[in-house]
């Protein structure tokens, strides 16, 4: 099966591609060539596990083709197989598969539903060719490619203009973290002579470490940028304008998580930059909180998930932080996170389904027993979460906040006490939103009558649900995972964390435990009010992200706004056909331009001229004083 | 010797000529500015002893082109008058500030450097012409044959913007007659002017069978520098009486 | 006094030569006025096989190229394995342009039937209604192409302005010639001409200055003469900023870039995709080799010029674009921005920058041509149901995927390799020019450029987005068409595919190109 590795791409891009160019005549079964170009990239997935279980060596490098060949810079395309990269091709074609047969579901009656399945493939090919490839730079092509997908994908139902302008911030902050990446690419061309994970990981001990460290940084600017860390996680709460089923798939399971991935698969150069990685450990920290924090606040269905998805990446990016030793149960959570956060998505997608849309969790409550099979679901996926035994969380994230209590001095008491907190808020923001869906009184709009979905779409949910359940025992037992992914981590003795194991184990059961008993007091007992009441400025900070967006728009995002503003201004007008766009280029920057660019030939000599006397002015100010006369 | 002082006379000229490219409103003071500087460029070759350059200069330049232009501005109309007025705004004091830093920042360089005198003694040997003959026809023969291409362009070029090819036939003396009749129109030749006993000059105008003015016969030009004259002085019948 | 007859080697001069013979021959034929269709058949076939066959022949140089080159005239025209890779690029980008020249929509091609008629006359619609044609486009364009690719050989001061005429005059006249929209035309021309017209003077008061300086006009005295000559090099720096000045325009850099976008969305369509694409090139080939044969000791002296320019350049080039709403305006404002990302490579003085500088202008030529092919096949339809002029508003082409798949995936092709997304040419493009100027130490200058690159992704995407995302709107239904005739249908499909095999194995073309990376002086 390795030999056909190349097979997991391929099929789903071809898949899109025949779609993509198509036409109508595909619109009745185009979906499910999707779905069974998807289901090929899962099977190839078994295929090459099973291939690679079987093999003594398991890290197989396979060549494609030379891409920038000669010279000093030689990439050629090439795959590389390992435990790693099979974990998330098995991740990313599973779940995928299942996404896909929901979305069947979802998307009934969608006018453009052929469109969707194309951009869902081109998604997942380009994400398992992020994850397959051999170089950095083939990598970065998926990377892009994913960013593509996402973008195309929040704005696919861009007839909304917040839904297009979603889409375009996300574009926005994604390449403010792909410059990093970009960086990155020259940093490790210049000092390490290459940009194959080979020959960087050969030659990075060799390097100095202000080298490793400016490449760690960027490397960690372009994870935050595509896994929504602080601080430009400000995109992905927005990204959920679009479909539910590509907020499980895309802005949940697995792209986001692209940024671990990173992190995780240039281990070697963060083994030789070590302020790097305790920085890439602290955004974690810092995202973990922030992400809990806003969740705790949000009644959107859908931002409460984003929000705590943002969150749980953060833990990842913690264990991740904390070097080898935290990289094998960063991608055990990252896997187990797959699965029960695409179930839960995938249950909020179903109760908007069945509630006409709304995505309001005010407006829902008792749906448990109208809601048999949904509710069922999420339960699992909620218990997963919690991480309360013996469900997947517990055996994923519980084993980060350990490790995150190993090491000297402060840094392992503020590490682990922000995972163990996080773990607290966790608990009670998740079942804040369990109860509030599903139990207390229905507080429904006029007209609605609650209604389980089809088979398409509970049959994925229960498959990722049983998933939730028991994959991380399944893991867990005997460390099985953890050996799996050795020779991509390398093998660590286990130190002893500052505070004994079961002391850990117990606080954070006790906190879960906590988050659960206060949320079931305040939203299923107490009756829930159905607009958000006035609160305190803590709370409403929170139900307005943190005011990232204000402090973005200020730090970061400025000319980004201005810009995207104007766009989606322009676009605005484009797109009603009432053009009168002379209007939107006076704004923001462009106004400038017009001035100056006015029409007027004296006006374009006089600027030619006051170009030859500033050029010359400075080289003759660079020559005066040099002797020269 | 002599050169030097040569130049200190001449450049001034020049270059207060040449400001009448920037500052006249006729064009014909523009050409007349241009043919001076044209002239003036000429003096310079011949005394840094490139006669033929200087012959060619004036040959060229000063006879034939500026003529052909003057022939052009006299069929546009010598009476057309070109607004110098700003339109836009600080575009003058844009203009004035770069252009006297550009001179500002060469002049201080090429003061600042001193120039060798170059021997060029013997480089006129066997004649000026024939020496600049050698030059084009042997080293530059290329260039000169890229020349000509930059001038076919040019003139087909030219030709593109310009030539309207006659469209229909070409009409008779005898039937634009007959369309004038038919049009009632003048069917004869405006009179000449001038036709008085003491006075024959163009800008008077001729006098019809009935004894008045015909101002068709003043050409326009005259008339449009307002140099026409009505002819009631040199009229044989009494001023009053014409102005009935 | 004796005659010594000049020593010229032909032999490299061929491809030049064949063109040139093609423009004047075409001239020949237009002053024998044979009946329209068999002009027009005449012209298109000569310029066709012209330039395909000066193709072949600069390639046939390059398998018998003796050593590094040859010098054509002593040291003024040098023919290398450099300034043959840009004359095959530049004559193969003519010949693709010849086809965008002679397609004719609805009977009608891009030019003005009359030119010298005035807009709007009757003269012209009577020109319109008998179908004439003003064929000399064909010889005018040729003559411009002759040029382009004598330029890439120019080793001196004096045959370089020389040669910029024999570009530029044609290149005024062409832009006035459009069929539609002749005012604007005309208007473009004008400014084209006058702005051309000072950037020459500048120049040649540049050449002037190096003349006084170095006493030679020659590429090769010149490097001399800098070490040389103590005390005079002041003169031929001042000199050189000035005649890069006049380089520097013709790539449409900024501040010396204002007649871009009046003259590109002015021109009749297939000229901006020529002058888009061949002059860019050449303005390049030249602009390295006056840099790197003439004045490279100045390298320190120039380098914070041309950085300010590059950056400049890339900045306004990418912000206007970004707030433009007519499709050639910003295509003519994104090659603004390329031509900054080519002065990346190109002030990095390294080596490495002359393959990257001609896989960068291979890559985005043949993206330009295509794109514009695609925008001259985008036509408003009149209220009588006949084609009008091409529908260059934005908002015109949303939903243009569904109206023409082909077509809109090609324009797709075009922006993504604008943009510099991965498997397209224009990411080995980006790629090989930002590594140039990375090496050399221009990392200030490569952020710059990402950040420009990243930007400009935005404008790009957003065209592909209303192509294919935004649907037709209800009143623009039937007002807009999608033609797809023949000749700009086959340039779009070279180019698309030229785009996309560059950026999947660019690995041929990047190997002759570092082989080229070679100037003989």
């Amino acid at each position: 099966m390795l030999s056909v590795t190349w097979l997991a791409i391929a099929a789903p891009l071809g898949s899109a591609a025949v779609l993509l160019l198509g036409g109508r005549r595909l619109d009745r079964w185009g979906h499910w060539l999707a779905v069974a170009a998807s289901t090929t990239s899962a099977v190839v997935g078994v295929g090459v596990m099973a291939d690679l279980l079987s093999r003594s060596d398991r890290a197989v490098q396979q060549h494609l083709f030379d891409w920038i060949p000669g010279g000093e810079l030689e990439v050629s395309a090439g795959l590389l197989v390992d435990p790693l990269s099979v974990s998330f091709l098995l991740l990313v074609g599973v779940v995928g598969t299942l996404i896909h047969v929901y979305s069947v579901a979802y998307m009934e009656g969608d006018p453009r539903r052929r469109t969707f399945f194309a951009y869902l493939n081109l998604f997942v090919a380009a994400m398992l060719l992020l994850v397959l490839a051999d170089s950095y730079l083939l990598l970065f092509v998926g990377w892009e490619g994913v960013g593509l997908a996402s973008y195309l994908l929040i704005g696919f139902w861009n007839q909304n203009p917040p839904f297009a302008s979603a889409a375009n911030k996300a574009f926005v902050v994604n390449r403010i973290g792909d410059v990093g990446l970009v960086l990155a690419l020259g940093l490790m061309f210049a000092h390490l002579g290459s940009v194959d994970f080979a020959g960087v990981f050969a030659s990075a001990p060799t390097a100095s470490e202000g080298v490793l460290t400016a490449i760690g940084l960027m490397l960690l600017l372009a994870a935050c940028g595509k896994s929504a860390q602080f601080p430009l996680q400000s995109w992905l709460g927005d990204a959920m304008a679009g479909p539910t089923p590509v907020s499980a798939l895309i802005h949940a399971a697995t792209m986001v998580t692209a940024g671990v991935y990173l992190i995780v698969r240039s281990g070697p150069v963060y083994a030789g930059a070590p302020t790097a990685l305790l920085l890439v450990a602290i955004v974690g920290a810092i995202t973990l909180l922030f992400g809990a924090v806003v969740g705790m606040a949000k009644d959107d269905i859908k931002r409460v998930l984003a929000a705590s998805t943002i969150s749980q990446i953060g833990y990842m990016m913690l264990a991740a932080g904390l070097g080898p030793v935290g990289f094998a149960f960063a991608i055990f959570h990252l896997i187990t996170h797959g699965f029960f956060k695409a179930g839960l998505f995938l249950g909020a997608g179903s109760v908007m389904h069945g509630m006409g849309d709304q995505v309001d969790m005010r407006r829902f409550g008792g749906l448990a027993t109208l809601m048999k099979v949904t509710w069922v679901t999420m339960g699992l996926g909620w218990l997963a979460i919690l991480g309360v035994p013996p469900f997947s969380g517990f055996w994923s994230k519980d084993r980060i906040i350990e490790v995150a209590f190993i090491g000297e001095g402060m840094k392992p008491w503020l590490l682990g006490g922000a995972a163990l907190l996080g773990a607290g808020l966790t608990a009670y923001y998740m079942s804040r939103l369990f109860f509030m869906t599903f139990h207390g009184k229905g507080r429904w709009t006029e007209g609605q009558h609650p209604h389980e979905a089809s088979a398409l779409m509970t049959v994925p949910m229960i498959i990722l649900a049983v998933g939730s359940a028991a994959l991380g025992l399944i893991f867990a037992i005997g460390d099985s995972f953890v050996t799996w992914l050795e020779p991509v981590t390398g093998h660590v003795t286990h130190e002893d964390p500052v505070l004994a194991v079961p002391v850990i184990m117990t606080l954070t059961l006790v906190l879960v435990a906590l988050g659960i008993g206060l949320a079931y007091r305040q939203y299923a007992l107490l009756p829930v009010p159905e607009t958000a009441p006035v609160a305190s400025l803590a709370v409403q900070a929170a139900r307005k992200d943190l005011y990232q967006d204000s402090v973005n728009s200020v730090l970061l995002e400025y000319p980004g706004q201005t810009l995207t503003r104007t766009l989606v201004f322009a676009d605005a007008k484009v797109v009603d056909g009432a053009v009168n766009a002379v209007a939107a280029g006076t704004v923001g920057l462009g106004g400038l331009v017009r001035r100056l660019q006015a029409g007027r030939v004296r006006s374009y000599a006089a600027m030619m001229l006051v170009g030859v006397v500033v050029v010359l002015g400075i080289v003759i100010l660079a020559i005066n004083g040099k002797g020269w006369f | 010797m002599g050169e030097q002082e040569l130049f200190w006379v001449m450049s001034p000229v020049i270059v207060l000529a040449s400001l009448t490219l920037l500052f006249a409103r006729k064009a014909v003071y523009v050409l007349a500015g241009m043919i001076v500087v044209m002239i003036g460029l000429a003096v310079f070759y011949v005394t840094l002893e490139a006669p033929f350059l200087g012959m060619i200069q004036v040959i060229v330049y000063t006879g034939a082109i500026m003529m052909l232009i003057l022939f052009v501005l006299m069929l546009v109309g010598v009476d057309q008058k070109e607004s110098l007025r700003e339109t836009i705004r600080g575009q003058r004091w844009i203009a004035l500030a770069a252009a006297t830093g550009l001179v500002v920042l060469i002049v201080t360089t090429v003061y600042r450097i001193e120039l060798p005198i170059r021997d060029i003694g013997g480089m006129n040997d066997g004649g000026n012409p024939q020496v600049i003959a050698n030059a084009l026809f042997g080293e530059w023969v290329l260039v000169m044959e890229i020349l000509g291409l930059v001038l076919i362009s040019a003139a087909v070029s030219a030709i593109v913007l310009t030539h309207l090819p006659r469209s229909g036939d070409r009409r008779s003396q005898a039937e634009r007659a007959e369309e004038r009749v038919r049009a009632r129109l003048n069917p004869v030749n405006k009179p000449m002017p001038g036709v008085y006993a003491r006075r024959n000059a163009l800008d008077v105008p001729a006098i019809d069978p009935e004894g008045k003015p015909v101002p068709a016969s003043i050409s326009r030009v005259l008339k449009a520098r307002k140099q026409d004259k009505d002819g009631s002085e040199w009229r044989a019948i009494g001023k009053d009486e014409a102005a009935e | 006094m004796t005659f010594e007859s000049p020593i010229i080697e032909w032999a490299p001069l061929a491809p030049v030569l064949i063109v040139f013979a093609a423009a004047v021959l075409g001239i020949v034929i237009e002053t024998a006025d044979p009946k329209v269709w068999i002009r027009r058949r005449l012209q298109v076939a000569l310029a066709l096989v012209a330039t395909l066959a000066a193709a072949a022949t600069a390639a046939l140089q390059w398998s018998v190229l003796d050593g590094d080159g040859t010098r054509v005239v002593v040291d003024r025209i040098i023919c290398d394995r450099h300034s043959l890779i840009w004359m095959v690029m530049i004559a193969v980008f003519a010949a693709l342009a010849i086809l965008l020249f002679s397609s004719r929509v609805g009977g009608d091609d891009a030019f003005a039937p009359l030119a010298a008629a005035a807009p709007g006359s009757e003269e012209e619609r009577e020109a319109s209604e008998k179908g004439l044609a003003q064929t000399e486009v064909f010889p005018l364009a040729l003559f411009s192409v002759g040029g382009m690719m004598l330029f890439t050989m120019v080793s001196d001061t004096l045959i370089l302005f020389i040669v910029l005429e024999l570009i530029s005059l044609p290149l005024y006249v062409l832009v006035a010639l459009s069929r539609r929209r002749r005012l604007l035309s005309q208007e473009a021309a004008l400014k084209y001409f006058l702005m051309g017209a000072f950037a020459s003077a500048v120049y040649l008061f540049g050449a002037a200055l190096i003349y006084g300086g170095a006493f030679s006009t020659s590429f090769t005295i010149i490097d001399t003469a800098i070490v040389q000559y103590h005390g005079r090099e002041a003169l031929v720096l001042v000199g050189t900023v000035l005649a890069l000045v006049g380089l520097l325009f013709k790539l449409g850099a900024v501040p010396f870039h204002a007649w871009t976008p009046d003259a590109y969305q002015g021109a009749p369509t297939p000229v901006t995709a020529f002058m888009a694409a061949a002059t860019k090139a050449a303005a390049v080939a030249a602009l390295i080799r006056f840099l790197y044969l003439a004045v490279h000791r100045f390298e320190w002296e120039i380098a914070p010029v041309l950085w300010t320019i590059a950056i400049a350049t890339m900045l306004v080039g990418t912000v206007a674009a970004i707030v433009q709403t007519d499709i050639k305006r910003m295509l003519a404002y994104s090659s603004i921005a390329h031509g900054g990302f080519v002065l990346v490579a190109v002030t990095s003085f390294e080596r490495e920058a002359l393959s990257a500088a001609v896989f960068y202008m291979l890559a985005y030529g043949l993206a330009t041509l295509g794109a514009f092919a695609v925008v001259g096949q985008v036509r408003e339809v009149t209220k009588d149901g006949s084609l009008g002029a091409e529908a260059t508003r934005l908002g015109q082409w949303a939903g243009l995927g569904r109206r023409s798949p082909w077509m809109a995936t090609a324009m797709a092709v075009f922006l993504l390799s604008f943009a510099g997304i991965p498997l397209t040419a224009g990411f080995i493009g980006k790629y090989v020019a930002f590594k140039a100027a990375f090496d050399s130490g221009g990392w200030p200058l490569v952020v710059v450029a990402v950040l420009a690159a990243v930007v400009a992704v935005f404008f790009y995407v957003r065209v592909i987005v209303l192509m294919f995302l935004t649907p037709v709107p209800e009143d623009l239904k039937d007002a807009v068409e999608v033609t797809e005739s023949t000749g700009p249908s086959l340039v779009v499909g070279i180019t698309a595919l030229a785009t996309v095999l560059l950026g999947v194995v660019p690995s041929v073309v990047l190997d002759l190109a570092s082989n080229a990376a070679i100037l003989v002086p």
